[in-house]
């Protein structure tokens, strides 16, 4: 620091101080207050608060609805990610082809990231009503078998899946786009001169090529599917039906602000962080040491 | 110049100066749709009439987000003078401390009031040791609505509605054969159905008569009742015949649009529907379907009522009251059951509107009255069910009916999946409250 700012020795840590009290104020102080919450059981109002030490935590482990809601996260993290990522890269190197309009495709693949997950989460919610759901008609009239997303649970969470799919996809295409203008077109032409398939130029270097968007993608996925949903689910599903659609951040919701249960869920969000810091730290190693940055 | 500016400053700060006389009533509230409107209109009407009240009525989202946002506003000191809750939120506000019980208001401020003129079955429900706590607002409760046209197609009777669940299962039949729809049966609310089927046979619903002696300590489902009750549903929905619609209005499209013949949903949506419903087919309403060998109750008071929070000023406590006054005129009374389907609260209001034909005018009006009037108010299980972690309990109760429509669980499972965890919360909040 001091090669840097001779003879300042204390501008660099006040040019971070506002920073550090942004940090402090917004994420550390409320996360240390849901720390201490969790060891605690109060009433709606906060008239009475009981030290319960740790039956929040225990209550959420032997509660077979919160494991179940783990493996619902995990499983819809699963599909947004990966069927989004791959959903949008195939659609991204559609729409880089010199076709012609191609950029009347490029803006109407991109623009449902201008929706709100709210509005993409009423226009979902009303193509598949049960009963005057247009999607829900289709799906009748070709394959004979109703869907009711208010009553079964696989139709329900798969909705979910591909209405936040769909949602995301403007966002991944954009990068993918972007990506992909980056790759030297060189390379392919001399992949494609030696005679190599489009399949194997593809698998061997423009998805090489493409590693850091794809790490970037997958981090930026990742909290979408974990957290940023949320508006989505509350519209569509409201975590039903059974709570099929609830996965972590939904069922902290319901359990904080529906059922009146602060603690337990703050128990919750202390999980929920360990788990979402340790994936994200897990991302960063192993997608920085692999990525191929062309620099 | 200077003199013009400093007199224009003047006059600004007298009228600023006025504009704070104004005692300012924040009201919170989740009227949407048909009933925002009407709602606005008497919050206006009273505004006017008050020059010095300015009544400021805010949306504040669904029922369950209205009494989180007023608790979260409580804890920080930002909390409306006046929220209204839904009848599931009755105990936890009455244990608040957060709040005033309004039968003490007007002795607060050297008034006095008549408590009797408000309509029995409500006063009961909200009342504790006869005492009226909330005040009661937006009440209305459940019945049945049925689409006359669907009926009449289908070869029966449109003046015949079904009174037991083996004619809903008969009449869904027939009108599923007849190829009038593909499914007939949905409902409002399904955890409030569940509520109103125990109140309606006189079946408790939680220990402690209800919650109303004392805090409950426990659920009294699962019991033959209730798995019965169940096994009905779970018949009906894998015959086909009832479509489950999800919470709240969520399923009154259906009805509207004519996918589904018949629909138990709350009074207060009777105004929305007649007018969408208008010139596409005939609406009949009647009371909710029972079963036949089962005792008698009567269905419970429902939607929401009115609660004052307590640490107000004097002057702000006695513009809240004003409101609340108004709110009982006749003909405030009148134009909120009119436009909504609510309940009218007092017995004037009723008794014009009996004089005035309304009753006869628009019988659909009065279905839910005759249920309520004629049914038993004498037993706590026809009250209704009064407990601290209610909104919690519905949660759980419309999973399980979720479960056991799916056929995930079958409904004895599913009841005492829900019953388990239902027991954990009243077992949590008596340790609270106690």
């Amino acid at each position: 620091m001091e090669a840097r700012f001779p003879g300042y020795r204390l501008l660099p840590y006040i040019l971070i101080l506002p920073s550090i009290a942004v940090i402090i104020v917004f994420l550390v102080v409320p996360f240390a207050m849901a720390v201490q919450q969790s060891f605690y059981r109060t009433s709606p109002f906060g008239t009475t608060t009981l030290f319960v030490g740790f039956d929040n935590y225990s209550q959420l482990f032997s509660a077979p609805e919160y494991v179940q809601s783990l493996l619902t996260t995990l499983v819809f993290a699963a599909l947004v990610i990966g069927g989004g990522l791959a959903l949008s890269l195939a659609i991204a190197i559609l729409v880089t082809r010199k076709i012609r309009g191609v950029g009347f495709y490029q803006v109407a693949f991109i623009w449902t990231y201008a929706l709100s997950p709210a509005v993409a989460g009423i226009i979902w919610a009303l193509l598949f009503d049960p009963s005057v759901g247009l999607g829900t008609y289709l799906i009748q009239q070709l394959t004979g078998y109703r869907i009711n997303m208010r009553v079964s649970g696989t139709p329900a969470l798969l909705i979910a899946a591909a209405a936040a799919v769909w949602n995301m996809l403007g966002y991944n295409i954009c990068f993918y786009i972007a990506g992909l203008q980056n790759v030297p077109k060189e390379f392919e032409e001399a992949a494609r001169v030696d005679g190599a398939s489009p399949w194997r130029t593809f698998w061997r270097i423009t998805f090489p090529m493409l590693s850091p968007t794809t790490a970037f993608l997958l981090f930026t996925n990742t909290i979408y599917a974990f957290f940023q949903v949320f508006g989505l689910i509350d519209i569509l599903t409201q975590g039903g039906p059974g709570g099929a659609t609830e996965i972590l951040v939904y069922k902290l919701y319901r359990d904080g602000f529906i059922r009146l249960r602060v603690n337990y869920a703050a128990a919750q969000s202390v999980l929920l962080f360990l788990m979402v810091a340790a994936m994200a730290l897990f991302q960063l190693r192993v997608t920085t040491r692999r990525a191929e940055y062309s620099r | 110049m200077k003199r013009v500016v400093l007199i224009a400053g003047l006059l600004v700060l007298m009228v600023a100066g006025l504009a704070q006389a104004k005692t300012t009533v924040e009201f919170w509230h989740a009227m949407s749709g048909s009933r925002l409107k009407v709602l606005e209109k008497i919050v206006s009407d009273f505004n006017a009439a008050h020059p010095d009240v300015e009544v400021r009525a805010v949306f504040t989202g669904t029922y369950e987000e209205t009494l989180t946002r007023f608790i979260a506003g409580y804890r920080t000191g930002t909390a409306p003078h006046l929220v209204q809750v839904y009848e599931v939120g009755t105990q936890t506000m009455i244990d608040s401390g957060a709040i005033i019980p309004v039968y003490q208001i007007p002795g607060m401020l050297g008034e006095t009031w008549d408590w009797a003129q408000y309509v029995r079955p409500i006063v009961l429900y909200y009342s504790v040791d006869g005492d009226l706590w909330p005040y009661p607002f937006s009440s209305s409760t459940f019945m049945l609505y049925y689409n006359k046209d669907h009926f009449r197609q289908a070869g029966l009777d449109p003046n015949k509605p079904p009174t037991t669940w083996d004619e809903i299962e008969e009449y869904g039949e027939k009108l599923i054969q007849a190829g009038v729809v593909s499914s007939v049966l949905s409902f409002g609310w399904p955890d409030c159905i569940f509520e109103q089927e125990l109140a309606l046979h006189n079946y408790l619903y939680a220990d402690n008569e209800n919650g109303r002696a004392d805090l409950s300590t426990k659920v009294t489902w699962p019991d033959a009742f209730s798995v019965k009750l169940f096994e009905t549903w779970t018949r009906l929905s894998q015959k086909g015949i009832f479509l489950y619609g999800g919470p709240e209005y969520d399923a009154n499209a259906a009805f509207t649009a004519g996918k589904i013949s018949m629909l138990l949903q709350s009074t207060s949506s009777l105004d929305g529907i007649l007018k969408t419903a208008q010139g596409k087919f005939e609406v009949g309403t009647s009371f909710l379907p029972r079963f036949a060998d089962e005792p008698s109750g009567n269905s419970v008071i429902g939607g929401s009522s009115l609660w004052v929070r307590k640490g107000q000023s004097e002057a702000e406590l006695r513009a809240v009251w004003e409101f609340l006054k108004y709110l009982s005129q006749t003909d405030v009374a009148i134009y909120w059951h009119k436009g909504t389907g609510y309940f009218p609260t007092t017995n004037a209001a009723l008794k014009e509107l009996m004089d005035s034909g309304w009753f006869v005018e628009s019988p659909n009006h009065l279905t839910a009255f005759l249920q309520i009037l004629s049914g038993r108010q004498d037993t706590a299980a026809a009250l209704g069910a009064r407990l601290g972690p209610f909104p919690e309990i519905r949660d759980y109760i419309r999973t399980a009916i979720e479960k056991a429509c799916a056929g995930t669980l079958s409904p004895e499972a599913a009841l005492a999946e829900a019953a388990a965890k239902a027991n954990r919360a009243l077992q949590e909040y008596r340790s609270l409250i106690k």
